[in-house]
This record gives C-alpha cells, sequence and structure tokens, in this order.
C-alpha cells in the first residue's frame, strides 16, 4: 500500500543540538499510528516538524511526503491547506474566542473521498458537550472541553492526517477513554492518524502501530500486538503484571 | 467662559485624536506593535490629499480616498519590510525600525512637498452651524459622524466576521492560528494596511483644520499614544473614549489656563492614569471591545 504520509531523514536541532533523528515513518491510510516515548524523547518535536510548525525556531531537515508530495518546506498553513492538520499540545484553542467562533473561523475545503471536512453541526454531534456551550469564551473551559474544540477545529479543516500531540494530558482517566475512542471511530471510518501518547496503556488499546521513540530516535516500530510484547514497552510503560 | 462652545470644541477635537488613533489601537491589540511612524504617515496622507487636489484638481471628497489608498500601500510596504521582526514579535527593534521609517516618510515627504506650510481646504470648513451661541463647521460634523461610523463598523468587523476572528487569533496567538490554516503574514499586512489608511483617512479630515506642515507628524504621534495608552492598550471602544475624554480635557484646560500647557498636563494625565491604575493599562485579549 501506498502511505498517505511519509517521512525521510527527519533531523530537528535546537541551536545546534539534536533533537529528532528519525530516518523513516510511514502511515498507512486509514490507520492509527501512536508515537510512545519518554518526557524529553522528542515526541512533540517530531509531529510539530511533521506539520512544519514550532513555537520555537528549530533547524528541520529531511522530507515530509504527503500523498507523494514533498510539503517539508511550506510553511505552516500549507500544511494545513493539504490535510496534514495538527492538534498542538496544550494550549490548543483560542481563549478569547467563543467555542463557536473557534471553529467558524477556520475555512473548510470542500469535502472529497480522503478528506471530509466537518461542519460545525456535525462536530457537535460527535462532541455534544461543545454545543451545549456554543456560545461560551473557550477560556471558561475545562482541560478536556478545551481538547475536543481542538480536535473539532481540526476536523472542520478536513484532516487528510491527524496529528495528536498528547490529546490525553490533563484529562481525568474516564474522559481519556472517551476521547481515545472518539479517535478510533474517526480512523475506522477512514481518517488516518498520528497520535503522540504519553499514556501507553491507554494508547495501546486503540493504536494500530506503535513506535517507541527514546533520546529523538525510533528504537522500536511494529504492530501492536506484537509491541505489547516487547520487553521495552512492558519494563517501562505497561509493567510487569500487563498481558 | 462659553462653556457649551468649548464643549463642541472639545467634542470636535475628541474625535479627531479618537479617528487619528483607530489604527494604532488596532495594531497595538492585534499585532502588539508601536508604530512611532503614525504621525508622519498622518502627515503623508495629508500631503497626498493636498498634491492630488493641486495636480490633478480633483475635489476634496475624491482626493480623499485617493489619500486613503495611498495610506493602505505605504502600511502594507511597511508590514513587508518588518515582518520577519513582527513574527518574532521582536518589540525594540520594531520601535526603532518604526521611528526610523517615520523619519524616512518625513525626509521624503520635505523633499517631494517642499517646507513650506500648506492648506488642505475642504469646501465643508465654509459652511457653518450656528445655535445660539455655539458654532461649529460642515468639517466638523463629518469628522464626528465619520470616525463614529469607522468604530462602529470595526467593533462589528472585530466582532462578527470570520475576518475579525482572524485579527483577535493573531492577537492572541499567531502561531497557534497558522494550524487553523490561516496566513499569519496576509492578516498582519491587512492589519498594517487597515493602519495605513485608517490614519491617512484622519488626516484628510482633521487637517483642513490647521495648516499643513511635512514636520507636524511628531505632535500627531505624541498624542496619539497618549490616547491608545489612556484608553488601554489596545480596547477599540476604550480609544474611543480616550480620545473623546482627551479632546474635552484639551478644550477646557485650553480655554481655562492656557493652551500653550496642553500637551504638558496631558502627560501629567497619562502619567497620573498609570500610576494610579496601571493594570488598566496591560495589553490583553479583550481588545476587541
Amino acid at each position: 500500500m501506498i502511505p498517505v504520509l511519509e517521512v525521510r531523514n527527519l533531523a530537528v536541532s535546537y541551536g545546534g543540538d539534536a533533537a529528532v533523528a528519525v530516518s523513516s515513518l510511514a502511515l498507512q491510510p486509514g490507520t492509527l499510528s501512536g508515537v510512545v516515548g519518554a518526557n524529553g524523547a522528542g515526541k512533540s518535536t517530531l509531529v510539530n516538524a511533521i506539520a512544519g510548525w514550532s513555537r520555537a525556531a528549530p533547524r528541520v531537515s529531511g522530507s515530509v511526503l504527503l500523498d507523494g508530495e514533498d510539503v517539508g518546506s511550506l510553511p505552516a498553513h500549507e500544511h494545513v491547506r493539504r490535510g496534514l492538520l495538527l492538534v498542538p499540545e496544550g494550549h490548543g484553542v483560542f481563549l478569547g474566542l467563543s467555542v463557536e467562533e473557534n471553529l467558524r473561523a477556520v475555512r473548510s475545503p470542500p469535502s472529497s473521498s480522503v478528506r471530509r471536512a466537518f461542519s460545525v453541526d456535525e462536530v457537535y454531534d460527535l462532541f455534544p458537550r461543545l454545543r451545549e456551550r456554543r456560545a461560551n469564551a473557550a477560556g471558561s473551559m475545562s482541560g478536556g472541553e478545551r481538547q475536543m474544540l481542538a480536535m473539532a477545529r481540526a476536523l472542520r479543516l478536513g484532516p487528510r492526517v491527524l496529528l495528536l500531540d498528547e490529546p490525553s494530558i490533563g484529562l481525568a482517566p474516564r474522559l481519556v477513554i472517551t476521547l481515545l475512542q472518539a479517535v478510533r471511530r474517526l480512523v475506522d471510518a477512514g481518517m488516518t492518524v498520528l497520535l503522540v501518547e504519553q499514556n501507553v496503556r491507554a494508547a495501546v488499546e486503540v493504536v494500530d502501530t506503535l513506535h517507541l521513540l527514546e533520546r529523538g530516535r525510533m528504537i522500536a516500530s511494529g504492530p501492536v500486538a506484537a509491541m505489547k510484547d516487547d520487553p521495552r514497552i512492558i519494563e517501562a510503560y505497561l509493567g510487569a503484571s500487563h498481558g | 467662559m462659553n462653556v457649551a462652545q468649548q464643549l463642541v470644541n472639545g467634542i470636535t477635537i475628541g474625535h479627531s485624536y479618537a479617528l487619528v488613533a483607530v489604527g494604532w489601537t488596532l495594531l497595538l491589540g492585534s499585532a502588539r506593535l508601536v508604530n512611532f511612524g503614525h504621525g508622519q504617515m498622518y502627515m503623508v496622507g495629508a500631503f497626498v490629499a493636498w498634491w492630488v487636489m493641486r495636480m490633478t484638481g480633483l475635489p476634496y471628497l475624491l482626493a480623499v480616498p485617493a489619500a486613503v489608498a495611498m495610506g493602505a500601500v505605504i502600511g502594507a510596504v511597511m508590514q513587508m519590510l518588518m515582518l520577519r521582526l513582527t513574527l518574532e514579535q521582536n518589540l525594540v527593534s520594531l520601535m526603532i525600525v518604526t521611528l526610523g521609517f517615520g523619519q524616512i516618510l518625513e525626509g521624503g515627504a520635505g523633499f517631494a512637498f517642499g517646507a513650506q506650510p500648506q492648506r488642505l481646504v475642504s469646501p465643508l470648513e465654509g459652511i457653518d452651524f450656528r445655535f445660539g451661541p455655539v458654532w461649529f463647521t460642515a468639517q466638523d460634523l463629518l469628522l464626528v459622524v465619520a470616525t463614529i461610523a469607522l468604530f462602529l463598523v470595526l467593533r462589528w468587523v472585530l466582532a462578527r466576521t470570520v475576518l475579525g476572528s482572524w485579527v483577535r487569533m493573531v492577537a492572541e496567538d499567531p502561531k497557534l492560528t497558522q494550524l487553523g490554516g490561516v496566513n499569519v503574514a496576509l492578516v498582519y499586512m491587512g492589519i498594517f494596511a487597515f493602519e495605513g489608511a485608517a490614519v491617512a483617512f484622519a488626516a484628510t479630515l482633521v487637517a483642513p483644520r490647521t495648516p499643513i506642515m511635512t514636520s507636524m507628524g511628531f505632535d500627531q504621534v505624541i498624542m496619539t499614544f497618549v490616547v491608545v495608552v489612556l484608553g488601554g492598550i489596545g480596547s477599540v471602544g476604550g480609544s474611543y473614549a480616550a480620545g473623546l475624554g482627551l479632546g474635552l480635557f484639551t478644550a477646557f484646560f485650553g480655554a481655562l489656563v492656557s493652551p500653550a500647557y496642553t500637551t504638558t498636563a496631558v502627560f501629567v494625565l497619562l502619567i497620573a492614569v498609570m500610576v494610579l491604575r496601571p493594570g488598566d493599562l496591560a495589553a490583553g485579549r479583550g481588545f476587541a471591545r
């Protein structure tokens, strides 16, 4: 199968210090891939670089192919236009705008067989809580609601590939499961998602493929069924009692 | 003292302050930028209108859009030159660059238009309205009405349109705005073009009240700075109120004490407000109000 997204020889450094060096990563259409690793392993740096975006000023080299087109050198908003969407870690919504303004201020592309752009009503159906709070300022919402809103905004933009950076951070355990199940349903409907997750226990329940990142390098990759038995994963994240 | 007349004078001057400041208010509220070239952009707006009327014989009301268009171009060019600094929010460099930009405009205008004072003549200056002890001109009336209209339109655009949402998004978090698929550089350019167009528009309405000189930019920049700071950095409604209040203060201070000390008094007022209520002056995300 031809991957939707392919990363080749991606290297990211901050002021001369190498942060990430990934020689290859490919996402197959309609799959959910997880990237796990310790704090500081470079997970956010990796997905930010794929999206061509950063809050800092890293030096990035290598190529990011979206449906065969190298988008690596394009500015962040051009990635968005092509359907490569990032929901960044933490602060991902505009606090001064209402929920509805957050959703309406983006321009949805026309829906196609490979890019489904959700209408505002469709994202409200997916996250009913947002409909209840549509007129509220995003700044008045809880962390979980903000995370839903950030994801909802990305869905409005018709993701070809959705990059989710630690969507579960700061959420109550039950909400984490709800959120990841919602992601799984989107993938089952055909979306391609790369999920960065520190909550490995929750991630292994939903992903198809798992990548283990350590000090900026991909040290293990494979189908989740096999990776669950990888001693490095068990030891560091799942504990001896698992499966 | 003719209190009613000073009230009318204060309202007129106040609206002129507010109108001159509106572009800078948006610039400060959305792009967090201080533009010390603002006064010279005002001066250029007035001179472009004067020059168009003189060279082409166009009437005043057609010279206004010409000056506004030129103002928008100057604003856009300024943004192109400063884009990298804007994206980095390198504020100290930006202040110095805008200061230098203003000096270049002033030098260029002196070269192009000469050092002599000129008059931008509006036919509306000659139309008087008298009500008992009070009088004002049609130009004053136009100034007040246009200022109120522009502020209302700006507030409506910011609060109710997608374009306004983009400006507020850029104000809150330009990096995150990129992830919404918005070309942030274009939004910044639009904001600068608005700033340039708005100050040129203000110049064409305000400048007919006094002789125009290519050196008049500095006085404008000072008063505008006071308006945007008193208004609560970058607050649209606040700037309107601050402009109006400052106009009334100027009119009554001038009548009761002396016009010669007005600027000094305004700064005493500014410092007093900043010392007593510094919290109100902080840039906030509520600038669209």
